[in-house]
């Protein structure tokens, strides 16, 4: 009895060593060596720890932030990260083993739906299954699942979510790709959807962005780190300056206040970089694997892939679709704050790639006057939506942080809005 | 409409038509690479590209891949050689999911891994 009381209470709860257990089954399962059983268990488990470490990186930087914010502009200031959130989750709230868990079950029924429903997609971006299995994880126990149940639900919105967003993408993809062999696979389509939408309204009969020359030398933006450190080094100096030397210099003791705040939004960088390469680890296991079984066990599956995919059709609507987006967000920063929603500070990484990709679908149904009013449109909504999760991740104990990519914030939304009303019905 | 027109098209292309069309590609085929072995840098690319294209069109998916990949090493400017790769490889894919060939599915697989992560680099050369 002592033993498996050992078992239970001192190895199971320990989430990195359960997590390596899970891919040691996985491993198991598919019949792999006994030296590569050893070593991706060993790798996954690495993986977690990494990906806990950068996770208190980027809090410890982000509750100096938030103090000096609040003391500089007398509210709250909200810096959008999914990495962040899932950092926080898999950690403080105690939720990595249920992540985990239902990150294996959004694979398993984004398999079954496609099998057996009209919606032929296999989403092959991991990195984006991990962070939807994040929010499903977070708001289906915030409205009141657990156990298997917190991941059968995770599981089916998230695999709902792995074959719907590609499909409702597809007619677009189709008429940028002209064909209908590939998908496309990213957590922001609803943002996509909606951008497109404007700029069908909005972009008759206008020219094609590819016409247009750009001006070079933003390319920088699209580097994870470089971007991040671009908004986050102005950001905590500018607010370092607002919250006046004599508080700011409290926290930074022996170091001048601004030399401090810049060391602590490097810091914020290097916590991304570090929880960035641990979900790397952590992933390099099991996706390979889910991507061959579910292409084997859904023959006519149409793979939907990561954003870049559609880059090459239209080069210059990435740039166009980026900078239209920033400038939308940068509105919605100012303007969200006088509804009553936190200020969320733009997310260079998410515009990039959301806008760049948005700007594809913006350029493909509206041309050069539908990526610009679509963008801003599109910025401004990709802001709102996280805006809306604010007060949410506040009351589970998020460190001022929201989620990014929009899909995923829907899914939260989701669960806050109409899951977690009905389950305070029968409560 | 034209969903439909296509649709009705196709099982009209006979065999016989099919053969024609190998035909002329193949000459075409012939006459682009006595230019390339001719041509020099910059100048091959646009040749490496049609070889890609030709290739396509007659459904010689390896040598398809083969003239875009070349291609794709001297020149990295993003377009077609890019959106036929990634399309190259996910029917490569196909036929390995059939054969149940483990490995080359996940050899396919991370070749469009690989190529998206050159468009990512490709595209911050070019903003």
């Amino acid at each position: 009895m002592a033993f498996i009381d050992f078992i239970i209470n001192s190895i199971l709860t320990q989430a990195s060593i359960t997590i390596a257990l899970i891919a040691f089954a996985g491993l198991l399962l598919q019949r792999k060596a006994f030296g590569e059983v050893m070593s991706g268990s060993f790798k996954t488990m690495l993986g977690f720890l990494v990906l806990s470490a950068g996770s208190s990186i980027i809090v410890g930087s982000l509750v100096y932030f938030g103090d000096i914010f609040a003391e500089g502009f007398g509210m709250e200031g909200i810096v959008p990260s999914i990495e962040a959130i899932n950092g926080q989750a898999m950690n403080d709230l105690g939720l990595a083993n249920q992540i985990a868990l239902t990150f294996l079950a959004i694979f398993i029924f984004n398999i079954i739906l496609a099998r057996f429903t009209k919606w032929k997609y296999i989403f092959l971006t991991g990195q984006a299954i991990l962070w939807m299995a994040t929010m499903t994880t977070v708001f289906g126990s915030a409205a009141g699942f657990s156990g298997i149940s917190l991941i059968l639900v995770g599981g089916l919105v998230g695999g709902f979510f792995a074959v719907a967003m590609p499909a409702i993408a597809q007619p677009i993809v189709r008429k940028i790709t002209g064909s209908d062999d590939i998908a496309l696979g990213h957590f922001c389509t609803i943002g996509y959807v909606f951008a497109a939408g404007v700029s069908k309204v909005v972009g008759k009969n206008s020219e094609s962005t590819e016409n247009i020359k750009f001006p070079k030398g933003l390319g920088f933006l699209s580097d994870t780190y470089l971007s991040v450190a671009f908004v986050m080094v102005p950001l905590y100096v500018i607010t370092a300056f607002f919250a006046g030397a004599e508080f700011a210099s409290e926290l930074s003791g022996d170091v001048n206040y601004v030399v401090y705040a810049f060391l602590q939004a490097v810091q914020f960088v290097v916590g991304v970089y570090v929880l960035l390469s641990g979900v790397r680890l952590l992933l390099a296991e099991i996706v390979p694997a889910f991507r061959g079984i579910a292409l084997k066990l859904v023959p006519d599956a149409k793979p939907a892939l990561d954003c870049p995919v559609l880059f090459p059709y239209a080069p210059n609507a990435v740039t166009a679709g980026f900078v239209t987006t920033t400038i939308g967000t940068v509105i919605a920063m100012f303007v969200l704050p006088w509804f009553g929603l936190a200020m969320i500070l733009p997310g260079m990484l998410t515009n990039f790639f959301a806008g760049g990709t948005a700007g594809i679908f913006m350029n493909a149904v509206g041309g050069k006057r539908g990526v610009l009013f679509g963008g801003i449109a599109h910025g401004f909504f990709i802001t709102l939506l996280p805006a809306l999760l604010v007060p949410h991740f506040n009351s589970l104990g998020f460190i001022n942080t929201t989620a990014t990519d929009v899909d995923t914030v829907a899914a939260g939304l989701f669960f806050e809005w109409l899951v977690h009303p009905i389950m305070n019905l029968f409560a | 409409m034209s969903l439909f027109k296509r649709n009705k098209k196709e099982p009209t292309k006979t065999k016989m038509q099919q053969k024609v069309k190998v035909e002329r590609v193949t000459e075409q085929i012939e006459e682009y690479q006595t230019k390339l072995q001719t041509a020099e840098g910059e100048d091959q690319i646009p040749l490496l590209n049609m070889l890609g294209s030709l290739y396509f069109e007659i459904e010689d998916y390896d040598q398809a891949i083969k003239y875009y990949e070349a291609s794709i090493e001297e020149n990295k400017a993003l377009g077609k050689a890019f959106t036929d790769l990634i399309k190259l490889y996910n029917l490569k894919r196909k036929e390995a999911t059939k054969e149940n060939d483990k490995e080359k599915v996940q050899f396919y697989l991370q070749k469009a891994d690989e190529l998206m992560k050159l468009t990512k680099d490709s595209i911050r050369g070019r903003i």
